[in-house]
């Protein structure tokens, strides 16, 4: 099994490598769009030239990009053009707020979609099936953003139940820090599940009709039976692999949602970075996001093959 | 298919319209659900064609073979794994308490195939279904399968369907034989009045397609055609379109008549010897 | 329940589906005739108004007749909606059969590059895209665009190996028909099935990232009218007046409902194997 977890934080590497050299060259690809940010488009050519000479912008694109790898890797993302404050420190505060807020996202997505999407597979083609998937088409049409907009509507300025925004670290006061991000988490979370229940129930009918699924009916088990001790695990493993990917593809509505919920998250700072033309911070912040995506994707992934004996257990004799 | 009728596993969109299952004089089509299930595993077991994907991939071997215990014996898990230990030691698996702590995937074809084994006599069923155990084995693989199937037989004294193509396996397993085509039996009797004296023409033309030592063919002999659509199936004999003796009255369906004693075949011809 | 009523429900889906794209499109298309106000006409003293005879579905904080917004943005959705598909099809095509066509190290960079850019999320890559090209509704276009290009890539891959396989593409070979040749009369027609019957999905989830990035301000900019930052505005509005929050919404939800339906029903019938499956 530590094998295992190995080679896949190894392949990790490479990825995030080249993850972030494609932001780095997409946000650079424009020369002097960085200092025409900075300073603003009536900026004198000598005063765009002293900036890209401080700012180490003159220098060629490869330099640039291994002396901010380098710093990156130190935690030293650079000074915001905006404000001069150190980028990585900032991250470090507001990750946490980004973590929490995609953890409760996943967790109400999966309890949406893997009991619907089993019980749809299980009826497959009749009533219950086709419900589930009437709902699971409907709630794939809903943009996270306007299911955030209708959730504070009703949740906030008509019942006044939840606050419509802002935060408050968990430490702090747990009660108050749920009742935040209870709905940035069901915007993110509800509108995600639509995709997920599609993939549990295709992978649980696939598996349903497997060999051993009849196996395990000839000798006599009762569905639930069938269902939790040989179908759930198999489905789980392609779905979970299938799944995050997908998941992890939805994830950039972050941005919109922490911007909407007024959480001090790394997706607000990556607006907060195109908006001020504030290269450093959109790069960082960016960037941090990504890794985190790719980081759940190689966890759940790495779940789904340490459910799976065949990757843990090798074949040992003939 | 007709494994799969037997056990009640009939995928939802088949229903069985005429005739009966009976097992030791009980009818298992008027069974509820529940009883179904109690019959399975306890009464009947199964031994597949493909015990690769036969065994779940996700447990272990053990869990599966001791899985009928729990299920039907209300055993605990580790008394179950003991007694799926046992099992694995019956079919001759060696290491058989190592080997219960494995994966299906860690087993040779052979090997599952005996687990499929331990784990249908778990229960000691008075019937097994054994459909086409054999063809996705090796052969040499397939001549253990086929002597521990016997072993079985006798020493469990356990009923065995065995459903094949291949008629070497028959002569070899079978006490009393039904040829089955396009879904009907066109002949039944004891093993040996069949191959000696096949009644009819479709049993005559598989047993002149089985190539043996003494009569060393220069070329395989085959049944020109092939077997009708289930869909599209001929009026009146099934077999009708590839027999070389069909005449007019083919074209309603036979009964099973007499060839001798205890041995009948659904063919027309038979009536005109005998009648 | 038999496979006829099976498709006869696919078929009701489909129908449902074609009505809101039909509803979308000639919203998109006959706009100028159908809305009954200019989509830009300033009225402070009738702002906030909420719906009534004079307007059906309220007015906005500038007193602008809301349903005539509602149908104007959906021509703007429509719009960045097929140029941006059209981007990433005729991209994805270009790169997914280039690669499967010549196989070897050009298939493998290929699609390597293709896999880094889907492990992006969707929108995050539209937003970094943005901030390089600059905020402009076209360039919302071609960063939407870019972001499906991986999709079709691979999708035009598998297809063009599946008929590489084919018997009739070692024929073509041997009579010494050449590469461009086998391309354009084997391949892309082959091709172009699966690819039309994706776009149409890629269609609802472009109306999706055009109004998220409106929305976020990064797309059409005020006044121009679009679902999303008719929604973004509204927000600020909607203890005063809820309508603002919810009709964009709708209007939103039609169009990717719309799409996705009619995805779904193309897919269907198009490839029996999942119409098992599904």
């Amino acid at each position: 099994m530590w094998r295992l977890i190995a080679t896949r934080l190894a392949a990790f590497v490479p990825t995030i490598l080249a993850t972030s050299l494609v932001l780095f060259i997409t946000v650079n690809v424009v020369p002097g769009s960085a200092a025409k940010a900075a300073l603003g488009i009536d900026a004198t050519a000598q005063a765009i030239a002293r900036f890209e000479h401080e700012q180490g912008l003159d220098r060629p694109l490869h330099v640039q990009y291994l002396d901010w790898l380098g710093k990156g890797l130190r935690g030293d993302f650079g000074t915001s053009f905006q404000n001069h404050l150190a980028v990585g420190p900032e991250l470090v505060m507001r990750l946490p707020v980004t973590l929490e807020l995609a953890t409760l996202a996943f967790l109400i997505a999966n309890v949406i979609a893997v009991p619907l999407g089993a019980l749809a597979a299980y009826h497959h083609q009749r009533r219950a099936d086709r419900i589930i998937s009437v709902i699971a088409t409907i709630l794939g049409a809903v943009p996270s953003f306007w299911l955030a907009t209708v959730l504070i509507l009703i949740l906030a300025l008509t019942v006044k139940v939840l606050p419509a925004g802002g935060y408050a670290p968990f430490t702090e006061d747990p009660l108050k820090n749920l009742s935040l991000l209870i709905m940035p988490a069901l915007s993110l979370g509800v509108v995600s599940s639509a995709l997920l229940l599609r993939i549990m129930r295709a992978k649980l009918i696939e598996v349903l009709s497997s060999d051993y699924i009849h196996t395990a009916m000839a000798k006599g088990a009762a569905p639930n039976v069938v269902i939790r001790r040989h179908a759930l695990r198999n489905a789980l493993i392609t779905f979970l692999t299938v799944g995050a990917v997908e998941f992890g593809w939805l994830f950039g509505g972050v941005v919109i949602i922490e911007d909407i919920f007024l959480l001090p998250g790394v997706g607000q700072l990556v607006l907060v970075g195109i908006i001020n033309r504030d290269y450093p911070v959109l790069l960082a912040s960016a960037l941090t996001v990504t890794v985190v995506v790719l980081a759940a994707n190689m966890l759940v992934d790495l779940i789904a093959a340490i459910l799976d004996p065949r990757q843990v257990h090798v074949r040992s004799r003939a | 298919m007709t494994a799969l009728s037997v056990l009640g596993l009939l995928p939802r969109t088949a229903t069985i319209t005429t005739g009966d299952i009976r097992l030791s004089g009980t009818s298992l089509l008027g069974l509820s659900r529940a009883q179904l299930r109690a019959i399975r595993g306890q009464h009947i077991a199964m031994i597949p064609q493909n015990p690769m994907s036969a065994l779940n991939p996700v447990l272990r071997v053990g869990v599966q073979v001791g899985e009928p215990y729990v299920l039907h014996r209300q055993a605990t898990w580790r008394a179950a794994l003991q007694q799926a230990i046992r099992r694995l030691a019956d079919v001759h698996l060696p290491f058989p308490d190592e080997r219960a702590r494995e994966y299906p995937h860690q087993f040779s074809g052979g090997m599952q195939q005996r687990s499929m084994t331990a784990m249908a006599i778990a229960l000691e069923p008075p019937l097994l279904v054994a459909d086409e155990p054999t063809t996705a084995l090796d052969v040499t693989i397939q001549a253990q399968i086929l002597r521990l199937l016997r072993e079985i037989r006798d020493e469990h004294h356990t009923s065995i369907l065995f459903i094949t193509h291949d008629l070497a396996v028959v002569a070899e397993m079978c006490d009393w034989v039904y040829v089955m085509y396009a879904g009907r039996i066109l002949e039944q009797g004891s093993v040996e009045r069949i191959f000696a004296r096949p009644g009819h023409p479709y049993t005559q033309a598989l047993l002149r397609a089985t190539p043996t030592t003494e009569t060393a063919q220069a070329e395989l002999l085959s049944i020109p055609g092939s077997i009708p659509s289930p869909v599209d199936l001929p009026r009146g004999c099934r077999f009708v379109d590839r027999c070389q003796y069909r005449f007019d009255h083919c074209n309603e369906e036979p009964p099973l008549l007499a060839v001798e004693t205890d041995h009948t075949a659904r063919c027309w011809l038979l009536e005109t010897v005998h009648g | 329940m038999g496979p006829s009523a099976i498709s006869w429900r696919r078929s009701r889906l489909l129908l449902i589906g074609g009505v809101f794209v039909g509803l979308v499109i000639l919203s998109a298309i006959f706009a100028d005739v159908i809305a009954p106000y200019s989509p830009y006409d300033i009225d402070v003293a009738d702002k906030l108004q909420p719906p009534s005879r004079a307007h059906w579905l309220g007015t906005d904080e500038f007193g602008r007749d809301l349903l005539s917004r509602t149908i104007h943005a959906a021509r703007i959705s429509v719009k960045v909606a097929t140029v941006a598909v059209s981007v990433g099809l005729v991209g994805g095509a270009l790169i997914g059969i280039t690669a499967a066509y010549f196989g070897g190290p050009i298939d493998l960079v290929l699609m390597r590059f293709m896999e880094l850019l889907f492990s992006f999320p969707a929108i995050l890559l539209a937003i970094v895209l943005m901030a390089a090209l600059g905020t402009s509704l076209l360039n919302a276009m071609a960063a939407i665009g870019i972001i499906f290009i991986p999709g079709f890539s691979r999708l035009a891959r598998a297809a063009t190996q599946e008929v590489l396989r084919q018997q009739y593409i070692e024929a073509a070979h041997t009579i010494g028909m050449s590469d461009r040749r086998i391309l354009t009369r084997e391949i892309l027609p082959n091709v172009i099935t699966p690819l039309l019957v994706e776009a149409m999905a890629a269609f609802a989830y472009a109306v999706l990232l055009e109004s998220s990035l409106s929305f976020l301000g990064l797309g059409a900019q005020p006044p121009e009218p679009s679902w999303g930052n008719m929604l973004n505005s509204g927000r600020g509005f909607m203890d005063q007046a809820p309508w603002l929050g919810i009709v964009p919404g709708i209007a939103m939800f039609i169009g990717v409902l719309g799409f996705n339906l009619l995805g779904d029903g193309l897919r269907d019938f198009f490839d029996p194997r999942l119409r098992e499956a599904q």
